[in-house]
């Protein structure tokens, strides 16, 4: 095993915890709210270190940056879907009053 | 190296599975909708590991696509008028 | 040694979740959680096809299940529970109507399982003689060449079918306004700040995804049926947060490019018959641009109707806002 292999593996391991650790918020938070920051938060950090992991196995830069790209793409859309469900449970809870935007 | 590949996708695929318990048991529709989305993370990290461990580089394109599109759910189900959705699912 | 246990839990634990998935989703009784249970189903569905190593499906399943099923079960979940107060609830199937159904339906998957068990592997198939001709096609990638060349006629019937589902639903329509919206647009409830500029990204990232697929059905797996879910999809985003809004009449431009994909399919196949040997044959060395013309055409003539089937609408028009 060459110093990379070790590397990514560290990366790889590092992620499944990260992924382990959102499942467990999303079974154990009490709040809808807790159970979003949890996962959100954890299993994207997750995926980044997985992409990370896989990158600096990848055969090409273009393979690379690829996974890099999609990393980027699932950032994006679990911010904005995140945001969106926060919101609509506040509406939801919050009967027909405004919710903040 | 394989090993870890192919460990690790097993190991994500367990907790998708373990995950599907707030699926089921909710209690309110969006916590259904966020475990679907924390699916949505999974599968493309899924994904992209079988992608390196099956020597397939299509598979990278799928997980670019469900990246790409998985906000599409999250918008619709937006949409969902909030006043029944909250006398039916509470 | 041991990667091969994991693959094989790993397959295991997937066709067991898959039929769990499904059992759940039809027998269910909650009907949001069923139709939440069958976006999951998809993701799995994906991974299946990945290990299967069928690519081109896992891109179809990704672009149709994330993009735009699982949108149009959650319109249609919106518009079934608005309309629950006036309906009743629709009466249970009787007992031994259901043990019937589930006996034959059962005994009739068995008996076709018995006889594909006893069937002889045939020498030579389709399959392999499509491989062996790979390079009479013009594309390198086996699915497109099959699609678009070998078995062109099926393909073209497909889009037809397309065509014909679209102009069925739209003589069967009423003014459907479900899959709008929904109150984003009304003055007192303004759209979510974040979703702006994720439509400045994702358009853009979409119509890239969709030539990127497009260009590469030659030579690895994509094509047009890929592309043209992922522009749909990107309809659908657009007609969720109102920035295109229905309207009764496709445009001029709507309708040709509702039946540009058939016109210049069936075309370049007629013209087949007096340029090269026989009707939906490519003159020779021109394969791989007809193909691609072909494809760009079908792109636009798959995008075009499933958007407005979601959409429920004959045409669209650009929301000013």
């Amino acid at each position: 095993m060459s110093w990379l292999d070790v590397l990514s593996a560290v990366l790889l391991i590092s992620g499944g915890i990260f992924f382990l650790t959102g499942t467990v918020g999303m079974l154990r938070f009490s709040s809808c709210y807790s159970r979003l920051h949890a996962l959100t938060k954890a299993d994207n950090a997750g995926l980044g270190l997985i992409a990370l992991g896989l990158m600096v196995q990848a055969e090409s830069l273009w393979v690379a940056l690829k996974i890099l790209l999609v990393w980027a793409l699932a950032l994006l859309a679990a911010t904005v879907s995140a945001h969106l469900i926060a919101r609509f449970s506040l509406r939801v809870d919050r009967g027909t009053q405004r919710a903040p935007p | 190296m394989e090993n870890i590949y192919t460990g690790l996708a097993l190991f994500l695929l367990l907790n998708l599975l373990a995950g599907l318990f707030r699926v089921y048991h909710g209690p309110s529709a969006a916590d259904r909708m966020l475990a679907a989305l924390l699916f949505g993370t999974t599968t493309v990290a899924v994904l992209l590991l079988l992608a390196q461990t099956m020597q397939e580089p299509a598979l990278r394109d799928v997980a670019l696509l469900f990246t790409l599109l998985a906000a599409v759910i999250a918008i619709a189900f937006t949409r969902l008028p909030r006043r029944s959705v909250g006398r039916s699912e509470r | 040694m041991i990667e091969q246990w994991f693959l094989w839990g790993f397959d295991a634990l997937l066709a067991a979740g898959l039929i769990s998935l499904a059992y759940q989703i039809v027998a269910g009784r909650h009907m949001f959680r069923s139709v939440v249970l069958f976006i999951v189903f998809g993701l799995l569905m994906a991974i299946a096809w990945a290990r299967l190593a069928a690519p081109d499906l896992a891109l179809a399943e990704a672009a149709i299940g994330a993009g735009l099923t699982g949108a149009l079960l959650l319109s249609a979940y919106r518009s079934l529970i608005t309309d629950e107060q006036e309906s009743s609830p629709p009466s249970a199937v009787p007992r031994w109507a259901a043990l019937l159904a589930g006996c034959l339906a059962g005994g009739l998957v068995a008996g076709i399982g018995w006889v594909v068990v006893g069937l002889q592997s045939p020498q030579e198939t389709a399959g392999r003689l499509a491989l062996q001709n790979l390079a009479d096609s013009g594309v390198d990638n086996p699915v497109t060449a099959v699609l678009l060349n070998f078995r062109s006629i099926d393909t073209l019937g497909e889009v037809v079918v397309l065509l014909v589902a679209f102009l069925a639903a739209r003589v069967v329509a009423q003014d459907i306004n479900h899959a709008g919206p929904g109150d984003w647009l009304r003055a007192s409830h303004r759209e979510p700040i974040l979703v702006g500029p994720l439509i400045s990204f994702i358009a853009p990232m979409a119509l890239l995804v969709t030539g990127y697929l497009l260009w590469a059905g030659a030579h690895q797996p994509g094509g047009a049926f890929q592309a043209g879910a992922v522009l749909a999809a990107l309809g659908v985003m657009l007609r969720l947060t109102g920035r295109l809004r229905p309207t009764t009449e496709p445009s001029l431009i709507e309708r040709s490019a509702l039946v540009g994909g058939v016109v210049l399919f069936s075309a370049i196949g007629l013209a087949g018959a007096g340029l090269a040997s026989a009707v939906l044959e490519y003159p020779p060395g021109w394969d791989y641009g007809l193909i691609l013309l072909i494809e760009t055409a079908l792109t636009i003539s798959i995008a075009l109707p499933l958007t407005l089937l979601f959409s429920g609408s004959g045409g669209f028009r650009r929301e000013v806002r």
